[in-house]
C-alpha cells in the first residue's frame, strides 16, 4: 500500500511543484533565485540576468523562470504540444562549474526523474542566437527520446568572447511536465493539486494571442514601432544607459517576432532586421562591460 | 618492451568530433614513434565512446638509439657570435670540434655520439605538444580555463610500461585514473595496463571498441526484428551516428498508434529517423509498420524507456497528424497567389514569378518530350504551393515530396502529382534521377530558371564557395539529360528563359549568361565524366564540336570512345586520324596550301588512291543516313574501317609526289579522310 501511495504522489509532481522543486534545487547550489523579467521575451537567455551577467570576469549564479513568447508557434490554443507562451526554467552559472553534469543530473531527482531508471542522453546541438550575436557549443539533454533541457557553455555573447565562460541549463517546464506527469496534451497538465489544469490557466490566452499575432496584430505601427524602439535603444546606449537601452532592444525583438508570424517579412528583410537587433545588443554588451569595471 | 595507453575522459563529445579526435590522436602516435625511431612490435589500437578517447601500443622498445652523427656548424668565415651560438646549442665546448673541407667552403662540424632516450621521457615531453594539435573543427572553453576541447576534457590518463607518465596539460595533470562513472564523475579508479583497463570496463558492459559495438548493435536489430517478422533497411550513416552516442547499447522494440500510418510515409520516417534516431520498420511487402526500434544507452529496467520514447513518437505524430489533416485539404489552385508573398530571391521575383516561367519553360520542353502540355503546366503552376504549408516548414527536406502528396489527395493525374514530388530530385551525385518524362521537364525547367536567374544578377560561384548550391544544381541538370538520354537544344529554352525574365522586368545581359551558363554546363559535364573515370581529353574533346545543345551526344561519344581507346579498335582509329592529319598539317603549312575540299578523280595514278576515296564515299553515305543514332559503336566500327585502306595508301602511296597538281590531290584526299573522322569526333586534341 505505502509504494503504491508513493508512485501515486510521484506521478503528480504539479506544474507549480516542479517550479518550486527547481528553485529550492538550484538555490541550494547557491544560485540567487531571481523573478521573470518583467518585458516580452522569447526565452529565457534573453533576461539581462543571463545576457548581460554572462559578460564580464565577475562570478554570478541565478536561478529564474522566465515566461517565453514565440509568437509564431501559437496554435489557437488546438494543438497539444504548441504553444505561443511558455515557461522555461533558466540556470546561469560563471565560470561554470567541473561539475556541472552532476548537479543538472541531480536537479532531476530533485523532481523524481533517476538516471538509472531512464536513458538520458546529451545530444550534441550547438546553439546560436543571431539576435544576441551569441554561441554556445553543448547539448540538447534527451530523457527516453524527449528532449527536456538545453545545456550550454556560452562561448560568445553579444558579438563579445566570453572568458570565464558560463554554463546555461534551460529546462522547457511544459515538456518537462508532461513527462513527469504522463501527459499527452499539455493543455492537461496539472498546475496544482487542488484540480487546477495547465488549460484554465491558459488556454483562452491561447487562442486570443493566437489570433493577435497571426490576425490582428497591426503591422503598419508595428514597423514604425520597431524603428522608434531602435532609435530610442542607440539615443540610450550614447548615454551609457546599458540596462533601459536593452529594454528597448528586447522589446524591438518581440515587436520583429509578431511582424514575423503576421508573415510580412520577406527572407531579404529577415536577415536585415535580426541584424539590426544584433547591432543594438552588441553595442549594448560594451557598454554594460564597460559599467562593470 | 612495453605497453603505452592512454585514455582521455570528457563530458559526451558528439560522433563526428570524437572520431576524428581519435583519428587524429592515433595518426599524430603513430608518427611520433616512427618519427623517433621508437620500435613498435604489437598492435596498435584506438577506441573511443561519447566520453572516451582510447589509444593503446604494445610492444613498444623502452629505449631508443640515436646513431652517432656528424653536425655540421658555421663556416670558418663565418662570425665568432656565429660559433658561439652553435657551441651553445650543441651544449658542447670548442674542443669538441673540429675543422674539415667540404665543396662549400672549410666549416667547423661536431661528430655527435650516440646517444640513448627513454621512451618514457620522450612520451612525457611531447605528449602535450600531440594533445594540443588534434584539430577540432569546433572547440570550446569552459569554467576559467584556457584549454580549447570538443567538450570539457575532465581527465588524462597515460601508462607506459606499467607506471604512469605525468605531464602538465593546461589546468590538468596527467595520471593513471580516470573517472569510472561518466554521470556525475564522482568515482575513479586507476589502471597500470590496458588488459584490466579493457576487463573492468566489460564487466559494467560498456563496449569501448567502436566496431564491435557497431556489430553488436546491427546483431541486437536483426535479431530483434527477425523475432517479430519485421524487416529493417539499415542506412550506414544513421547506424554510425547512434553506434557513436552510446557505450553500452541496448536495442528496444516499440509502437506507435496505427492510425498514423495513413500519414505519408516520408513524414513518418524523416521524424523516426533524422529527428529521433529510431529505426523504422517494414514487413514482407515494404510496407512501413507501427514499429521501430530505438537504440538505448541504459537497460530498461522499469519499462520507462521504452513508454518514454513511444510517448516522443506519439507527440511528433500526433503533431505531424495535425498538419496532414489541416495542409492536405487546403486547396492547391487557390493558394497560388499566396505565393506571391514569398520572395524567390532579390531581384528573381516571387516563387508565384517563379512558377509563372517554370510552367512556359516546361510547356516549351513539353514538345520536345512529347508529353501533354495541359499537364505539364498544371504540374508547374503548383509544383511550389507546399513551401506555404506547416510540413514543409518543419519537415524542410520534404520539398516536393509534400506537393506530391496534396496533389494526389486532392484528385491531380498522376503524372502531375508525380512529377511535383520529384522536381527538386535528383539532390546530389548519388541521388535517384527521376525517369518520368513530367519530372525531368518539371525539374530541368525549374533548375534553368534557376540558374539563368543567379547568372542574370552576376551571382556565379567563385572558387570552393558557391551559396546558391549553383554547381549541385548544374551536376542536376547534367544528369537529367545524360541519364535520360535526352537530345534537347538548350541554347534554345536558356534564350527563352531569359526572354521571360524580361518579361517580368528582369533585363539580363543575354550575350554575357549564354556564354557564361554554356561555359559552366559543360565544366559540370567534365566532372561528371572524370567522376565517370572518361579521360579529360577525350571529354574535352568530344564537348569541342559539341556545345550545350548537344549535351548528352557529347557525353555520349565520349564514353563510346573512352571505352574503346585502348582496345584494338580504338587505337586503330586514332591512329589513322593522326597519321592522317600530321602529314596534312605539316603539309599545309610547309607549302602555305589552300585546299578546295574537292577531289579531282582524274589526277589518281593508282587503285590504292581509288580504293581510299571509295572508302571515303561509304563511310559518307553511312554519316548521312546514321541521323538521331546514338549507337556510336557502329560510327566507331564504320571509321576502323578504313584501317586496310589506309594502311594500303601509306604503304604504296608517296604524298609528295614532284607534280604539283598530283601532290595537292593526295592532300585534298587525305583532308576528305579526316573530315570523315570529324563527323564522329574531333580526334585532333587526343593523345594517342
Amino acid at each position: 500500500m505505502v509504494s503504491k501511495n508513493k508512485k501515486l504522489k510521484k506521478s503528480f509532481l504539479s506544474f507549480q511543484d516542479t517550479i518550486f522543486n527547481l528553485q529550492k534545487y538550484w538555490s541550494k547550489q547557491g544560485c540567487i533565485i531571481l523573478q521573470p523579467y518583467d518585458l516580452e521575451v522569447g526565452a529565457g537567455t534573453f533576461h539581462p540576468a543571463t545576457t548581460l551577467r554572462s559578460l564580464g570576469i565577475k562570478p554570478w549564479r541565478t536561478a529564474y523562470v522566465q515566461p517565453s513568447r514565440r509568437p509564431t508557434d501559437g496554435r489557437y490554443g488546438d494543438n497539444p504540444n504548441r504553444l505561443q507562451h511558455y515557461y522555461q526554467f533558466q540556470v546561469l552559472i560563471k565560470p561554470s562549474p567541473n561539475n556541472i553534469k552532476k548537479l543538472f543530473l541531480n536537479s532531476l531527482s530533485s523532481l523524481g526523474i533517476k538516471h538509472e531508471e531512464h536513458d538520458i542522453r546529451f545530444v550534441e546541438d550547438d546553439w546560436e542566437s543571431p539576435t544576441l550575436g551569441a554561441a554556445g557549443l553543448g547539448w540538447e539533454v534527451w530523457c527516453d527520446g524527449m528532449e527536456i533541457t538545453q545545456f550550454t557553455y556560452f562561448q560568445q555573447m553579444a558579438g563579445i568572447e566570453c572568458h570565464p565562460v558560463s554554463v546555461e541549463i534551460t529546462y522547457g517546464l511544459e515538456r518537462l511536465c508532461m513527462f513527469i506527469q504522463n501527459k499527452k496534451n499539455v493543455f492537461d497538465l496539472s498546475w496544482n493539486n487542488q484540480g487546477i489544469l495547465y488549460k484554465d490557466v491558459f488556454h483562452q490566452s491561447e487562442k486570443e494571442f493566437s489570433a493577435y499575432n497571426f490576425e490582428y496584430a497591426n503591422t503598419d505601427n508595428l514597423f514604425k514601432i520597431f524603428d522608434m524602439l531602435e532609435d530610442e535603444a542607440k539615443l540610450l546606449t550614447e548615454k551609457k544607459l546599458s540596462l533601459p537601452a536593452y529594454d528597448q532592444c528586447l522589446k524591438a525583438s518581440h515587436v520583429f517576432n509578431i511582424l514575423d508570424s503576421r508573415g510580412v517579412i520577406s527572407v531579404a528583410q529577415r536577415a536585415e532586421y535580426i541584424a539590426r537587433i544584433r547591432e543594438l545588443t552588441k553595442m549594448i554588451g560594451k557598454i554594460w562591460i564597460e559599467s562593470q569595471i | 618492451m612495453s605497453e603505452f595507453f592512454l585514455e582521455l575522459f570528457s563530458e559526451e563529445i558528439p560522433p563526428k568530433l570524437q572520431i576524428n579526435a581519435r583519428n587524429k590522436l592515433f595518426l599524430d602516435l603513430n608518427n611520433f614513434f616512427k618519427d623517433n625511431n621508437i620500435n613498435i612490435k604489437g598492435s596498435t589500437e584506438s577506441f573511443s565512446t561519447p566520453n572516451r578517447i582510447i589509444i593503446n601500443f604494445s610492444n613498444i622498445s623502452k629505449e631508443v638509439v640515436k646513431k652517432s652523427q656528424e653536425i655540421r656548424g658555421p663556416s670558418v668565415k663565418a662570425k665568432s657570435e656565429a660559433l658561439e651560438g652553435f657551441l651553445k646549442s650543441q651544449k658542447i665546448k670548442k674542443s669538441q670540434i673540429y675543422l674539415k673541407s667540404t665543396e662549400k667552403g672549410e666549416f667547423y662540424f661536431y661528430k655527435k655520439p650516440k646517444q640513448k632516450f627513454k621512451t618514457q621521457d620522450l612520451l612525457k615531453k611531447n605528449l602535450p605538444l600531440i594533445l594540443d594539435k588534434i584539430n577540432w573543427n569546433k572547440s570550446m572553453k569552459w569554467g576559467n580555463n584556457q584549454m580549447f576541447w570538443g567538450r570539457p576534457l575532465k581527465s588524462i590518463l597515460v601508462v607506459f610500461d606499467k607506471k604512469k607518465i605525468e605531464f602538465d596539460f593546461y589546468h590538468l595533470k596527467s595520471s593513471n585514473y580516470t573517472f569510472i562513472d561518466k554521470e556525475f564523475e564522482d568515482k575513479t579508479k586507476s589502471f597500470n595496463n590496458f588488459k584490466s583497463y579493457q576487463s573492468y570496463f566489460k564487466s559494467i558492459k560498456i563496449i569501448l571498441d567502436q566496431d564491435k559495438r557497431k556489430d553488436f548493435i546491427i546483431n541486437e536489430l536483426n535479431n530483434l526484428s527477425k523475432k517479430n517478422n519485421l524487416k529493417i533497411n539499415l542506412k550506414e550513416d544513421l547506424l554510425d551516428e547512434i553506434n557513436n552516442i552510446v557505450e553500452k547499447p541496448k536495442v528496444i522494440l516499440c509502437t506507435f498508434d496505427k492510425k498514423f500510418l495513413k500519414i505519408p510515409k516520408e513524414i513518418l520516417i524523416i521524424t523516426m529517423q533524422n529527428h529521433q534516431k529510431y529505426i523504422p520498420t517494414f514487413d514482407k511487402k515494404q510496407n512501413l509498420t507501427n514499429y521501430f526500434l530505438v537504440v538505448s544507452d541504459s537497460k530498461d529496467l522499469k519499462g520507462y524507456i521504452k513508454l518514454g520514447n513511444e510517448r516522443v513518437i506519439e507527440a511528433r505524430l500526433n503533431d505531424a497528424e495535425f498538419f496532414w489533416d489541416r495542409n492536405k485539404s487546403q486547396n492547391l489552385i487557390k493558394q497560388l497567389s499566396d505565393l506571391k508573398k514569398i520572395n524567390f530571391f532579390k531581384g528573381l521575383g516571387s516563387y508565384f514569378d517563379k512558377t509563372q516561367r517554370i510552367k512556359k519553360l516546361s510547356s516549351l520542353i513539353s514538345d520536345e518530350l512529347m508529353i501533354s502540355k495541359e499537364k505539364i503546366e498544371i504540374a508547374a503552376s503548383i509544383c511550389k504551393v507546399d513551401l506555404k504549408s506547416d510540413l514543409v516548414g518543419e519537415y524542410p527536406e520534404l520539398q516536393g515530396i509534400m506537393g506530391g502528396h496534396f496533389a494526389e489527395t486532392q484528385g491531380f493525374e498522376k503524372e502531375v502529382c508525380q512529377s511535383i514530388s520529384e522536381h527538386y530530385l535528383p539532390s546530389g551525385l548519388d541521388s535517384k534521377v527521376p525517369k518520368n518524362p513530367y519530372s525531368v521537364t518539371l525539374s530541368l525547367s525549374d533548375k534553368l530558371d534557376t540558374l539563368v536567374g543567379f547568372f542574370g544578377l552576376d551571382l556565379t560561384p567563385t572558387g570552393s564557395r558557391d551559396p546558391y548550391a549553383l554547381r549541385r544544381n548544374t551536376i542536376a541538370l547534367v544528369r537529367l539529360i545524360v541519364e535520360n538520354k535526352i537530345r534537347i537544344k538548350l541554347r534554345s529554352i536558356v534564350n527563352y528563359s531569359l526572354t521571360l525574365y524580361k518579361e517580368q522586368g528582369y533585363e539580363f545581359d543575354i550575350t554575357k549568361v549564354l556564354k557564361e551558363l554554356n561555359d559552366f554546363i559543360l565544366d559540370r559535364l567534365k566532372n561528371y565524366s572524370k567522376e565517370k573515370n572518361i579521360r579529360l581529353d577525350i571529354i574535352e574533346s568530344s564537348i569541342l564540336s559539341n556545345d550545350i545543345d548537344e549535351l548528352y551526344i557529347g557525353y555520349k561519344k565520349a564514353e563510346v570512345l573512352n571505352r574503346n581507346i585502348n582496345k584494338e579498335i580504338g587505337m586503330d582509329v586514332v591512329g589513322i586520324y593522326k597519321r592522317s592529319s600530321n602529314i596534312l598539317n605539316t603539309e599545309i603549312i610547309k607549302n602555305k596550301l589552300e585546299l578546295s575540299n574537292s577531289v579531282d578523280i582524274g589526277l589518281f595514278k593508282n587503285d590504292f588512291e581509288k580504293n581510299l576515296y571509295k572508302k571515303i564515299q561509304e563511310v559518307k553515305k553511312y554519316f548521312l543516313n546514321v541521323g538521331k543514332n546514338d549507337n556510336f559503336e557502329d560510327s566507331l566500327k564504320e571509321l576502323f574501317k578504313f584501317k586496310q585502306d589506309v594502311n594500303s595508301f601509306f604503304d604504296n602511296v608517296k604524298v609528295n609526289d614532284e607534280n604539283e597538281l598530283i601532290k595537292k590531290n593526295r592532300l585534298e584526299l587525305l583532308n576528305l579522310l579526316c573530315k570523315s573522322f570529324d563527323n564522329f569526333f574531333n580526334f585532333s586534341k587526343i593523345e594517342s
